[in-house]
């Protein structure tokens, strides 16, 4: 991914709600790596719905795409997809960086 | 303008917040809970004019709640958008089924959200409106059929029948009954020689103000006139409505009527030069009530021989005087100063095959 797939323009109106938002992400985040390594694909199906329906609501695109393809894997059982969408989300989150506009 | 209420329910707190802020952000108040039951229990106290419903919710989920919601009549105009990342046609006709009245997709366009509620919002308005003008007119469609039935019956008669509009049991659409009335007419005397030596259009003057207080002393002691004819009113008590003291009703309206004519009476002696007084017939007895005439001119009366007495013994009463029938005098004397009764035997009245006990009293 280059650096501009990393910014993320989001309305400054919702900027108060930014830190929430990126806090319950990592929290997200751990609890997709619990799920994946209890094989727990009810658990990320859900997790994976749920990120998909909210990301790009802030306009966080990529957290939606990942969301999606975790739902997806977590159908299929796929837990070698589903650890590399999941280390994918880990780096978007560590390298994500938000305009206000 | 009202402020307008959405009820956002999502399980997801960054969802609800996110749908809270842009509400918020339109001019409109948001509140927002996350699960079915606290969606339900918020839309029974505090109702929203608008939700946003998540679908997959802990406990009941958006489609039972919508369910619930509309086959509720205190909710079922509550405009309902389902939001929703099931993109499946199968959740879309759960949807339609469950009687949503628009679904948002998940991630969710800020513009077609606003786009969406904008709508509804004014949808809702204009429903609201429109009910508000239907509720409006019907008040003064009731209060206009009030009015008109106050000039021929007493108000509370005609609060009754406005009341009961299309029941079975209203008092016009009783069927004819017998029922125990006491039955009181009251007449003008001297009444010829006004229509004899006085003009027309004072004549009518004076019928409208002979009238005016007579009916004014009926209502006030809730009697239901059922006829004015000539110079003669007709009212009954205990009917429509049970009162278990109509006699005394009766008795305090013939005490009003003659006590309120008094000043008319001087009035019009300074006027016209006329001597006149109130003449009184009270009978208490079984009647016959209900509906006479044709499907184009129906009449609410009341008939039998009760009504018969009392009109043979209005004729008899001179002015300032009420004749009552036996019975009925039994039930009022301890109302009437004995002083003022007079007791004429048993008369045998004009058309009655049996002698009637009577009694006079001078007011």
């Amino acid at each position: 991914m280059g650096e501009d797939a990393y910014k993320v323009k989001v309305a400054k109106d919702l900027e108060d709600l930014i830190p929430n938002f990126l806090g319950n992400r990592r929290k997200e985040l751990d609890a997709l790596r619990v799920a994946l390594a209890a094989a727990d694909f009810e658990q990320l199906r859900l997790l994976g719905h749920r990120m998909r329906g909210v990301g790009n609501s802030y306009g966080f695109e990529h957290v939606s795409v990942i969301g999606k393809h975790i739902e997806d894997g977590a159908r299929s059982g796929d837990k070698a997809g589903l650890a590399a969408q999941i280390e994918d989300y880990g780096n978007y989150l560590s390298k994500v960086q938000i305009v206000y506009e | 303008m009202n402020s307008f209420r959405v009820l956002v329910v999502d399980d997801d707190p960054d969802m609800a917040a996110f749908l809270a802020r842009i509400i918020t952000t339109e001019g409109m108040v948001a509140d927002a809970v996350y699960d079915g039951d606290s969606a339900l229990l918020s839309v029974l106290t505090q109702p929203p004019d608008l939700v946003l419903l998540d679908v997959m919710l802990p406990g009941k989920n958006g489609f039972e709640i919508c369910e619930h919601l509309k086959s509720d009549p205190a909710t079922a105009l509550i405009p309902v958008v389902l939001v929703t990342a099931l993109e499946d046609r199968e959740s879309r006709v759960r949807g339609i089924q469950a009687g949503a009245d628009d679904f948002l997709s998940k991630p969710v366009n800020r513009e077609e959200l606003v786009a969406r509620v904008k709508t509804l919002r004014r949808l809702h308005e204009t429903r609201r409106e429109l009910e508000e003008r239907r509720l409006a007119a019907e008040v003064q469609r009731k209060e206009a059929i009030r009015k008109a039935f106050s000039r021929y019956v007493s108000p509370r008669l005609a609060d009754s029948i406005i009341r009961d509009l299309g029941s079975d049991d209203a008092p016009f659409k009783a069927h004819a009954h017998r029922a125990e009335v006491v039955v009181l007419f009251a007449d003008l005397r001297g009444f010829t020689r006004i229509t004899e030596s006085i003009a027309v259009h004072n004549v009518v003057e004076m019928l409208n103000e002979f009238f005016s207080v007579l009916t004014e002393a009926a209502y006030q002691h809730e009697g239901t006139i059922f006829n004015m004819a000539g110079d003669s009113l007709l009212v009954g008590f205990n009917v429509p409505f049970p009162q278990p003291d109509a006699p005394a009703r009766a008795w305090r309206t013939a005490v009003d009527m003659v006590s309120s004519f008094g000043p008319l009476a001087s009035a019009w002696r300074g006027r016209y030069g006329v001597e006149t007084g109130v003449g009184i017939g009270i009978c208490r007895g079984e009647a016959i009530i209900g509906n006479v005439g044709s499907p184009h001119f129906m009449s609410y009366t009341v008939i039998g021989n009760t009504v018969n007495t009392a009109a043979r013994l209005v004729q008899m009463a001179q002015a300032d005087e009420v004749l009552v029938s036996g019975a009925y005098y039994q039930s009022i004397r301890d109302l009437v100063p004995q002083g003022r009764v007079e007791a004429r035997g048993d008369i045998a009245l004009r058309g009655m095959s049996e002698a009637t006990a009577v009694y006079s009293i001078r007011l």
